[in-house]
């Protein structure tokens, strides 16, 4: 089993905290973006950011469910750091010229989606269910977005920021694993029949509603942007390397039906794109109106380093 | 003046808060007139003399608020402000005489116990040595300022100030403030700031349940007739207790009332604050009762004004500026308050107390402060405490408990002079049989129910709280059974 003393983590987590204000960000780099890829990377970065965000929420309602004070309080600082990532990426979006005055980046629909589905049902779900979801947002924004990312830009500075964000994931990632192989203790019929129940919770249902199609769309558009689909999925895969690693791991039911999501999505001949593909096609007909104004948890983002 | 030549007063106290002048005043009242009160500050008041921040009131209606044995006709208010709760201190010690007990800015250094002798000694930091047949430790537990852990703490170049230690000449106006903690003084001080502030950020780390506080005007007519007819007053008062006695069954252990009061509390909560995530972050997660309760009508309504914020972001450090929190951003203020609280000894003592044969108070208290009834500690002899260990309230008047302390003082005071003895100490046996019933008891009590609070040590240990009601602490305190204490007589001898 992963093992990794919580206790340990806390402090370094601690020990370890930067803020927007430790960075220049009018040090020169900034110029090196090209014209040609401004536009790919305005979005790109858009999507990225809200990813961050999205995950913070989802800590946000882990940290209700830790068992533990310790897991509590590092789901409470994976919250803010999290929170911390889609600011400084912001940071650098307004760095390179692509925010203007207090405004937010425009969150794609399913993005709009699953920031509802969050905002009305998160805290409601079981710690399995996001405990571990979150794992495989992460290991896909660390695994193969980020390192995008840093292949593609030539700013130092974005260096610089990614260098912090990634050690940041690296020890929500530890974290995360050695979770998911916790909540694969206990007797397997008992997992079983608990997962079962819990698939068939509606809020879980429309949830999955709002993740599916925002992981093609997500998909889709940072293909758009050049990124080999493969990359992805080796990201993906390594979800399920990494969580299959020990028994516990593999004996968590939510483990093996997101490994199982997962070899879905990196299968493009998966008749599972069908619907999911659909799903995307029909989200985009739902007018931003009709969800009315975002959560105010949203309203806390901002490229500011101080306030 | 060497230690043979100090005068042997009957009774030291340390402390000229509401404990030790109400001590004094019994035990005058009871023919004990040689007291001597030592007061490490230079007036007296206690945790009332420190905290005049501004908002800062009393949870418990005022009614209750007072000695029953001194009634304060003239409150204003049903939930007494620290101004007019600290004018109550001071009639008492005009009305009784008490300020001639009294040594100012004795900071009290240590307390020993000598066998041959039966005599206390207490040290101070200024040089004086007093001696006494007793001594009443009445130093009060919320009597230290806590500063909270956070790194750079001493690199604000702003203006700091604690709950506890108000500067008043400070103007708040135009300012911009964060207000560290959202306790007991946190969520008074919030609302006045609000008013003054032009911003005002308040860091929160664990919400507590908040609970409306029916605070009013007292009538006129009120006063005069508690004036005229103290009965009444009285009558008031008991209606008050009893009230509160009530609530205990919800706020001391898990039954239906505590359901009934967290639905209340949310209901307030609801009231007071419409947007959906504010409520989420303010909303408590562990059973109502396992932390302190809070009351005020006022602290959600001023959270939601313009110029204020509530941040709920871990704190990760203090700069030269102001407050660095997880999601990245340093927040700069001209002043941080910090509603802190205090640091409560629930292990240790606040200075060393040396007993029989030299042993050390704090060496047997360090995984846990224990004592019978919270007053006495087998092997010290003759000392007393108020608001010893596990004499905390949660859900009623700390002067209830003060007072049967206080009585149960005077008890043991007497009877030493009546039977002529040299001491009275406590039977190890029965002191631990009390400690063991007791943990039992906490054990089902919400204060154990899994949250952190500053009423446990590190361990999980309670140290602090009475799991039970106010009437059945004082129905405890009401007699001193001989048969539990060893009586020492002149020769140091058990008899």
């Amino acid at each position: 089993m992963a093992n990794i003393d919580l206790d340990t983590m806390l402090d370094k987590v601690r020990n370890t905290q930067w803020a927007l204000a430790d960075i220049d960000w009018d040090k020169p780099g900034a110029e090196r973006i090209t014209a040609e890829q401004w536009p790919k990377l305005k979005a790109f970065m858009s999507d990225l950011m809200w990813i961050e965000h999205v995950g913070a929420r989802g800590f946000a309602a882990m940290a209700r469910k830790a068992e533990s004070d310790t897991l509590r309080e590092l789901y409470t600082w994976f919250h803010a750091e999290e929170q911390r990532h889609a600011n400084a990426e912001m940071a650098l979006m307004r760095r390179w010229g692509m925010l203007e005055g207090d405004e937010l980046p425009e969150p794609n629909i399913n993005l709009r989606l699953t920031i509802e589905w969050l905002d009305r049902y998160s805290d409601d779900m079981p710690l399995e269910v996001l405990g571990s979801v979150i794992p495989m947002l992460e290991i896909a924004l660390d695994g193969a977005l980020l390192k995008f990312l840093l292949e593609e830009v030539d700013d130092p500075l974005c260096h610089e920021v990614f260098e912090k964000i990634n050690a940041d994931e690296a020890r929500h990632l530890g974290v995360d694993f050695h979770v998911m192989e916790l909540l694969g203790r206990g007797k397997l019929h008992q997992l079983a029949i608990k997962a079962i129940g819990t698939v068939g919770n509606p809020k879980l249902i429309l949830g999955v509603l709002a993740y599916a199609p925002l992981l093609n769309r997500m998909r889709d558009n940072i293909v758009a942007m050049g990124l080999k689909e493969e990359r992805l999925y080796e990201a993906m895969n390594k979800y399920e390397r990494i969580g299959g690693r020990t028994k516990e791991g593999r004996r968590n039911p939510w483990f093996q039906i997101i490994s199982q999501h997962g070899k879905m999505v990196v299968n493009r001949n998966h008749p599972y794109h069908k619907p999911v593909d659909a799903l995307v096609s029909l989200s985009n007909y739902i007018p931003a109106k009709a969800l009315g104004p975002v959560p105010t948890w949203v309203e806390k983002l901002t490229w500011r380093p101080t306030a | 003046m060497s230690n043979t030549d100090t005068p042997i007063h009957q009774v030291l106290i340390v402390g000229a808060g509401f404990s030790g002048l109400g001590t004094a005043l019994r035990l005058q009242q009871n023919g004990v007139d040689d007291v001597v009160i030592l007061e490490r500050a230079a007036d007296i008041g206690g945790t009332w003399r420190d905290n005049t921040y501004p908002g800062a009131a009393c949870d418990i209606p005022s009614n209750l608020y007072s000695f029953s044995f001194a009634q304060n006709p003239r409150w204003t208010r049903s939930y007494a402000g620290s101004d007019e709760i600290r004018d109550y201190i001071h009639w008492l010690a005009e009305e009784y005489d008490l300020r001639r007990l009294v040594r100012f800015n004795r900071s009290v250094t240590g307390l020993s116990y000598d066998n041959a002798s039966g005599v206390w000694t207490a040290t101070t930091e200024e040089g004086d040595t007093v001696r006494a047949r007793s001594a009443v430790m009445a130093q009060g537990p919320l009597s230290n300022p806590s500063f909270p852990n956070i790194p750079g703490l001493e690199r604000f170049q702003g203006k700091t100030i604690h709950s506890a230690d108000w500067d008043h000449d400070y103007d708040f106006e135009g300012k911009a403030v964060g207000v560290i903690g959202t306790g007991a003084s946190g969520v008074q001080i919030v609302p006045e700031l609000a008013k003054q502030a032009k911003k005002l950020r308040v860091f929160q780390r664990t919400p507590c349940w908040i609970l409306p506080r029916l605070d009013f005007r007292k009538p006129d007519w009120q006063k005069a007739v508690f004036r005229k007819l103290p009965a009444a007053q009285s009558a008031v008062r008991n209606g008050l207790f009893l009230a509160h006695e009530s609530i205990a069954t919800g706020i001391i252990w898990d039954t239906p009332v505590n359901g009934a009061l967290e639905t209340l509390a949310k209901a307030h909560l609801r009231h007071q604050v419409k947007d959906k995530w504010l409520r989420r972050q303010l909303t408590p997660d562990f059973k109502l009762g396992c932390k302190r309760v809070l009351m005020s009508s006022d602290f959600y309504p001023a959270l939601q004004k313009d110029n204020t914020e509530l941040i709920t972001w871990p704190i990760a450090s203090i700069s030269e500026n102001g407050v660095r929190t997880g999601e990245g951003i340093e927040h700069q203020f001209d002043c941080l308050v910090f509603a802190t609280g205090f640091s409560v000894p629930n292990s240790g003592t606040p200075f060393p107390v040396y007993g029989l044969n030299g042993r050390e108070l704090g060496q047997e208290w360090r995984r846990g402060a224990q004592a019978y009834k919270s007053i006495n500690v087998s092997g010290y002899p003759n000392l007393f405490m108020i608001f010893g260990p596990n004499s905390g309230p949660g859900h009623n008047s700390a002067l209830v408990y003060i007072e049967s302390q206080i009585e149960y003082i005077v008890k043991g005071v007497t009877t030493l002079r009546s039977l002529g003895i040299k001491a009275l100490d406590v039977k190890d046996d029965v002191q631990a049989t009390h400690n063991r019933r007791l943990q039992k008891r906490l054990a089902k009590t919400n204060w154990n129910s899994g949250c952190k609070s500053w009423y446990l040590t590190e361990d999980g240990y309670n140290a602090t709280m009475y799991p039970g009601f106010a009437s059945q602490y004082a129905r405890q305190m009401k007699h001193l059974e001989l048969r539990d204490y060893r009586l020492l007589s002149g020769s140091g001898a058990p008899q």
